[in-house]
């Protein structure tokens, strides 16, 4: 056991189990901090893919950003516990397991078939990872998606500001 | 030292995330808590993408988690104005008491 | 090197001259709306740009090439499905400014042509992608956009509701997607479907996991074509939307959907050196013929059948477009030239047609306020021009002669027989024939029912028949003088292959 894989397998239990935290929460604010909780063990694991400049766009993003947004929406609709959470046998219930299993086979397949990928070179890997290779990448080859970008932000923010300033009558 | 750990582990994790993602998007009432596991799912796909851009070397997977990572601001943005306006006009944000269409 | 890329950027921005004038409108529109605050302004700007960036596509006909180093093509293919979406913008335009629904509340118009006009952008770039990044860009684009659009007039309860449902069920479907291009991604090395396609050319056995990841991935398009089992939300979004976003939605946004699905399986799963105009041949021996045949039938048989109980007339166009999706994907299982053209053909007498049927619709909607199949009992006496037109774009829908629809109808079949798929042709004619039941019903209600229920005739602003007229002429001109459209539709089934 070198300290990698103690560090990965404790990083991606920690994922998973707060991922599990999220679904199952009665209360939505106990969904948001696993959430939270769950974005930071992922950053972790870019981490240990040398995927710097990600791990931190991560953290800004993601935990920063769109987390504030959903716990403020929480905090303003002041919701409580679901009231109704007897767990009767409910059609869409038993879809989305049934749906989840075979999806779970599907993917299983997919990995058991090959994975023909050269292996992880760590020094290449440092090298992508860093914010001066992917901002060099992202102005030049891909210039074009980083200005269509610009569109769909500018779309997204008039529309959540027509969607949500209504005059109250 | 860090090369130890097979791309399968990460491609595993990733899967076993979206799976619970999707299943949270189906089984939930709460339109909040629906939101919250779709930005489960894309997370996975996340991961995915810079696992298998780290191990091949290319760079283009985390250009990709890139723009993933604005949608899903974007995304985030919008969904939770329409709960607003939907919170507004009928006081609920379940998705099940939400019934004046058939689902 | 960044000379070089600076001159690529400069080239290529020369092919974008369309997508550029729609940009410029696109913010013009909302700067306008600040300084003159009038409607008719913003009309106005939106229609102008709409038409410079057709004086543009008109300009560049017949290129083919590719933009942005692969990201994007320009070539016959796109440029017809950009003809299809500007033609849909400018009727979606002019139909915004009869609608009451619109205007009659504190609807704030100059966000709404802004954002129909960013919806536009996204399809049009979504027509020529050619990257994965820039599919799910155009993709979400295009669906941000419509998921404000749908929940537009949203003091109305059911159509904040309809964007609810629109943006879970969007959500949910463009994360299957994109989880899909990243094990495409892993497998083959590459976000650029040409390169893609050369990587599974040279690997040639059958993968599973490629399998998977394609079907992930036309998930993500079945969703915006509304194909089974992706097709949960059209029936309320279009129900809950403004009508003249649900025209949109059912015309301009299949028809990107279409395009990119065409796109994306020819470039990635056929062979590009082998494949001739007449018969594409698949590689890694992956049965995509019969998951589309499956996906098909499966689609139009749910809704024609679904469609026979709707009382809304809404409602019931919803499922018939899913009816009609399911005929179109048909054109594709057959994998030739000849399917691809019949696609082109029937969308664009699709086009004319179900914005024909959803202005009348509407039109009707203002004057006797409700949208169901009983109200419109002895309305072809109260407003026989309209009942008319109405009557002739349901005929067209159902695929009877003297009309577009038929013509649509007889190509794609045609080339479903043509390529040996008898057994899908023969259910493809079984649902026609249950499509003329729901829709003769509306015809029965109209002519049949009531006839002299004693209520006035009603009156219809000179503008808005003429509107209507505009789609019904040529619906009944095409299916007469078919020539030209399909002579337009075989020039345009060239797709760009790669350098």
């Amino acid at each position: 056991m070198t300290l990698s894989v103690v560090l990965f397998a404790v990083l991606s239990i920690l994922a998973i189990a707060s991922a599990l935290v999220t679904i199952t929460s009665k209360h939505p604010i106990r969904s948001a901090m696993g959430l939270v909780f769950h974005f930071f063990m992922l950053a972790g694991l870019y981490l240990t893919l040398s995927a710097q400049f990600i791990a931190a766009l991560q953290v800004l993003v993601y935990a920063g950003a769109i987390m504030v947004l959903v716990i403020f929406v929480i905090m303003l609709l002041n919701l409580g516990d679901e009231e109704k959470l007897k767990y009767k046998v409910n059609p869409r219930q038993v879809i989305g397991i049934f749906l989840g299993a075979a999806l779970l086979v599907m993917l299983g397949t997919i990995y058991v078939t090959n994975v023909s990928v050269a292996g992880f070179n760590k020094e290449i890997a440092a090298n992508i990872g860093t914010a001066q290779f992917l901002g060099n990448e992202l102005y030049t080859k891909y210039i074009f998606p980083v200005e269509a970008i610009g569109i769909l932000l500018t779309a997204a923010i008039v529309g959540a500001i027509v969607l949500a300033k209504r005059k109250l009558n | 030292m860090l090369q130890s750990i097979p791309l399968e582990y990460y491609l595993i994790i990733s899967a076993v995330i979206f799976i619970i993602g999707s299943i949270g998007v189906i089984t939930r009432r709460n339109a909040i808590i629906i939101f919250m596991s779709i930005e489960l799912m894309l997370n996975a796909v996340n991961l995915t993408l810079v696992s298998f851009s780290s191990f091949l070397g290319d760079v283009s997977g985390q250009i990709f988690v890139f723009f993933v990572m604005s949608v899903a601001a974007a995304e985030a943005a919008i969904g939770l104005a329409i709960i607003l306006a939907l919170f507004r006009s009928k006081q609920t944000i379940y998705v099940d008491e939400v019934n004046l269409l058939k689902w | 090197m960044y000379n070089a890329v600076v001159n690529e950027l400069i080239g290529s921005l020369g092919l974008i001259k369309p997508e550029l004038a729609l940009l410029v409108t696109f913010v013009v529109v909302i700067i306008a709306d600040l300084i003159f605050k009038n409607n008719k302004v913003n009309l106005g700007l939106s229609i102008l740009g709409t038409i410079v960036s057709g004086i543009f596509l008109i300009g560049m006909s017949g290129t083919n090439t590719s933009a942005f180093a692969n990201l994007i093509a320009v070539d016959p293919f796109s440029e017809f499905f950009k003809y299809l979406i500007l033609i849909s913008t400018l009727i979606v335009l002019v139909m915004s400014e009869f609608s009451e629904e619109l205007h009659n509340r504190d609807v704030w118009m100059g966000e709404y042509y802004m954002l129909v006009l960013g919806m536009a952008l996204g399809m049009f770039l979504l027509a020529g992608a050619t990257n994965l990044i820039m599919i799910y860009l155009a993709l979400e684009t295009m669906s941000m956009s419509s998921y404000i659009l749908s929940g537009y007039t949203k003091e109305i309860k059911r159509s904040s509701e309809a964007s609810l449902k629109y943006v879970i069920f969007g959500s949910l479907s463009s994360g299957i997607m994109i989880y899909g291009m990243s094990i495409l991604f892993g497998m083959t090395g590459s976000l650029d479907l040409y390169a893609i396609q050369s990587y599974l050319a040279a690997n040639g056995f059958f993968q599973p996991a490629i399998f998977i990841s394609g079907l992930m991935v036309i998930a993500g398009f079945a969703y915006k074509i509304s194909a089974v089992p992706f097709h949960f939300w059209t029936p309320d979004v279009y129900e809950g939307s403004p009508i003249t976003i649900t025209a949109y939605l059912s015309v301009a946004s299949k028809a990107a959907g279409f395009a990119v699905l065409v796109r994306f399986i020819k470039l990635t799963f056929f062979d590009a050196a082998g494949s001739s105009d007449e018969s594409w041949i698949m590689m890694n021996s992956i049965p995509w013929d019969m998951v589309l045949a499956v996906l098909a039938v499966a689609t139009m048989t749910l809704g024609n059948i679904v469609a026979l109980w709707q009382s809304n007339v809404k409602r019931m166009l919803a499922y018939s477009s899913i009816a009609h999706a399911g005929y179109l994907l048909m054109g594709i299982v057959v994998m030739t030239n000849t399917g691809l053209m019949s696609i082109l053909v029937y969308f664009f007498f699709y086009l004319l047609m179900n914005f024909g049927a959803f202005i009348v619709v509407m039109l009707f909607a203002h004057k006797i306020g409700s949208e169901e199949m009983d109200d419109y009992e002895g309305i072809g006496y109260q407003a026989p021009v309209l009942a008319s037109l109405l009557t002739l774009f349901l005929v067209s829908l159902t695929g009877l002669p003297p009309t577009a629809g038929f013509i649509g109808k007889l190509v794609l079949f045609g080339a479903v027989l043509d390529s040996g798929w008898y057994w899908l042709a023969v259910i493809g004619v079984l649902n026609s024939v249950v499509s003329l039941y729901y829709y003769a019903k509306v015809v029965r209600n109209m002519w049949l029912r009531k006839v002299d229920n004693g209520k006035g005739t009603l009156k219809f602003s000179i503008q808005s028949q003429a509107l209507v007229m505009v789609l019904g002429i040529p619906t009944l001109v095409f299916g007469l003088f078919f020539g030209p459209i399909m002579r337009w539709a075989e020039h345009s089934v060239r797709i760009f292959l790669g350098n």
